[in-house]
């Protein structure tokens, strides 16, 4: 207890200084959340056209696929809002050596590098992802409970953890290769497929994203469970199963990268 | 306290064929071989004492830090501080140890030291009070008041360096580890990192390990050296016993009106000894002679020089540890 508390005292410090930061580049900032904001606006407008023509894509209305794409870019955002420390690792961090200073402190590595950076920008995909999900529900007859209400929360959380663990994994490469942020990235990338519900996508790219790199279960599978009420036990218990999966692995190949760590000669 | 057994360490090193095609070639099945950086090194330091760590470049010194600091995994060997191992405890290993790399920095780039300070509290669980006294030591001993609010990178190398070896006393380590820690720094830093080091080692019997290659570092600091080259063991003791068995080089140097000194002293056949005993250089009319005080006992040759030629002024040098290092670096150890 002491020991999470310690943590989290270490956190607010890096995150005042961030925030301290972000006003110092304002201008950064801002640029960053307009270019995030283009980009989705003109993916939600090529949606629309879309249904536009054709009101019902394979059984899905606009607002369900809005909810689904809003849905998705929650537990993204929130990823990407207080793990992104970890393409860092992947690009530079472990290649020039600068790792040597997490190996020489008494805190676990993992949790010190997850801590250690807040991303600003990524309050833009989580405050659109939000907004998409306020705007669509509405109009969708859902059926609320206290339990499904817990279970979607739960969801947003564990598939946090699957983007997190992906990003684990991926970055540990560099603890071999000296760099990993081209697999980071090339991995990251599925998520784009799973803002779309997954029916749509030909076996290969569904069983890719459903059992390889399993970003449907950050979006689609717990969004459906939302949207019908069917089948919690695969569609948010698989979302937790993958989400603890692939952090444990995350954890794993990590502290064996460690050992293969070869910092750099200075 | 600190242990040292057999330590080695191999680095993996792809090899690239040159071009194009040795890219792809690479790229599909890479080739790698093993450099080994650190072959086997063992010694033992006690506490407080103070150790300098030298050897000439690439001998494996940073390596050799780099495995007493939890940072590399040895190939093979072990390492122990207190009976503890990095590999297997590395938490509470690094607890008890204070590491400062001069070639780059461990603080946080963007914030202002005072909050690098704080978060360093925070990791190492130094309570309020202590941290209040520590501070006000550290900055008297290092002088870190002008600079405390500025973010680190906006510091020079100097203000950079005494800030980083303040954060790595933070938390009172039992050992220190400094790896070139006078890099690059004027006289006054330089002395003033020096004195710092000396009085933490003399107050609270900090253990220290310090590599550098300036050797007024260790002739004022190091109670004993151990020096390495290409990843082993050549010297473990103290400076004066380094200058009796390595120090019996003397420097001759004098000054004579004679046309042609080199010539005219022919010490090699009047002493019958070895090229490897002595060596003459003229410079215009200063002769420099060094010889071995062993082969050839001091008297004699001066009495020898004297005669032989016109000498106006004379001097006898010991031989300083830098010439014998140099001699060290340069032949290696037989
Ligand atoms: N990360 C690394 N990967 C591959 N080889 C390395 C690495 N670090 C060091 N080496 C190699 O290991 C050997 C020892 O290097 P090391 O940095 O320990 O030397 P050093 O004694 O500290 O030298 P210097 O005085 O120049 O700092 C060198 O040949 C170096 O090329
Ligand atoms: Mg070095």
């Amino acid at each position: 207890m002491k020991h999470i508390r310690r943590l989290f005292r270490i956190h607010r410090i890096f995150v005042v200084q961030e925030l301290k930061r972000m006003m110092e580049y304002k201008g950064d900032f801002i640029v960053g959340v307009i270019g995030f904001l283009m980009v989705q606006c003109s993916n939600l407008l090529f949606l629309w056209i879309i249904f536009n023509n054709i009101p019902n894509l394979l059984g899905w209305s606009l607002n369900e696929v809005v909810f689904i794409y809003g849905f998705s870019l929650i537990p993204k955002g929130i990823d990407h809002l207080f793990f992104d420390n970890l393409w860092a690792i992947g690009h530079f961090t472990v290649r020039k050596g600068d790792f040597d200073k997490y190996l020489t402190r008494p805190v676990n590595t993992l949790v010190h590098v997850l801590f250690e950076k807040l991303q600003i920008d990524a309050l833009g995909e989580l405050i659109m992802g939000i907004a998409l999900v306020c705007v669509s529900l509405p109009q969708l007859q859902i059926e609320w409970s206290v339990f499904k209400v817990l279970l979607g929360i739960a969801a947003v959380f564990f598939a946090t953890f699957i983007f997190t663990g992906i990003k684990i994994i991926t970055a540990s490469v560099a603890f071999w290769k000296k760099r990993s942020g081209n697999i980071i990235y090339m991995v990251y990338m599925f998520n784009d497929f799973a803002k779309y519900p997954v029916t749509i996508y030909n076996e290969v790219i569904k069983n890719l994203i459903t059992y390889i790199i399993p970003f449907a279960f950050t979006a689609y599978f717990p969004a459906l469970y939302l949207l019908t009420g069917e089948n919690p036990l695969y569609n948010v218990g698989m979302t937790v199963l993958m989400s603890l999966a692939l952090m444990s692995l995350g954890v794993f190949v990590w502290h064996r990268g460690i050992r293969a760590y070869e910092s750099a000669g200075s | 306290m600190i242990q040292v057994e057999n330590l080695r360490k191999e680095f993996k090193k792809t090899v690239k064929e040159p071009g194009l095609k040795g890219s792809f070639k690479s790229l599909f099945r890479p080739k790698t071989e093993r450099v080994v950086a650190v072959d086997d090194i063992s010694f033992e330091v006690p506490k407080g004492e103070i150790l300098g760590f030298i050897g000439p470049n690439g001998a494996g010194k940073s390596t050799v830090i780099k495995m007493l600091t939890g940072i590399l995994t040895p190939t093979s060997g072990r390492c122990t501080i207190n009976g503890k191992n990095p590999t297997v405890s590395r938490k509470s290993y690094v607890k008890e140890i204070g590491v400062v790399f001069g070639q780059r920095t461990q603080l946080w780039w963007d914030l202002p030291l005072r909050e690098t300070y704080g978060v360093l509290k925070e990791i190492y669980e130094v309570d309020d009070k202590s941290y209040k006294e520590r501070m006000a030591f550290l900055n008297e001993t290092l002088d870190l008041e002008s600079f405390i609010s500025s973010p680190v990178r906006t510091l020079s190398l100097g203000q950079r360096m005494r800030a980083d070896i303040a954060a790595s006393l933070l938390h009172s380590p039992k050992v220190l580890f400094l790896d070139e820690p006078t890099i690059g720094l004027d006289v006054v830093v330089k002395d003033n990192i020096r004195r710092a080091i000396e009085q933490i080692n003399r107050q609270e019997q900090t253990t220290v390990i310090l590599t550098t290659h300036d050797l007024a570092d260790i002739e004022l600091l190091a109670d004993r050296i151990v020096m390495i080259d290409k990843g082993r063991n050549v010297f473990d003791g103290s400076v004066g016993e380094l200058k009796t068995r390595y120090g019996q080089i003397r420097e001759l140097n004098f000054v004579t009106d004679s046309p042609d000194p080199k010539a005219a002293l022919d010490y090699l056949r009047h002493f019958s000894i070895g090229e490897e005993d002595v060596s003459v250089k003229c410079e215009g009319s200063a002769v420099k002679v060094r010889f071995n005080s062993s082969a050839v006992p001091v008297s004699d040759i001066l009495a020898y020089t004297l005669e032989t030629v016109h000498v106006n002024d004379i001097s006898v040098k010991d031989a300083d540890i830098e010439e014998i290092i140099r001699r060290l670096y340069k032949q290696g150890v037989e």
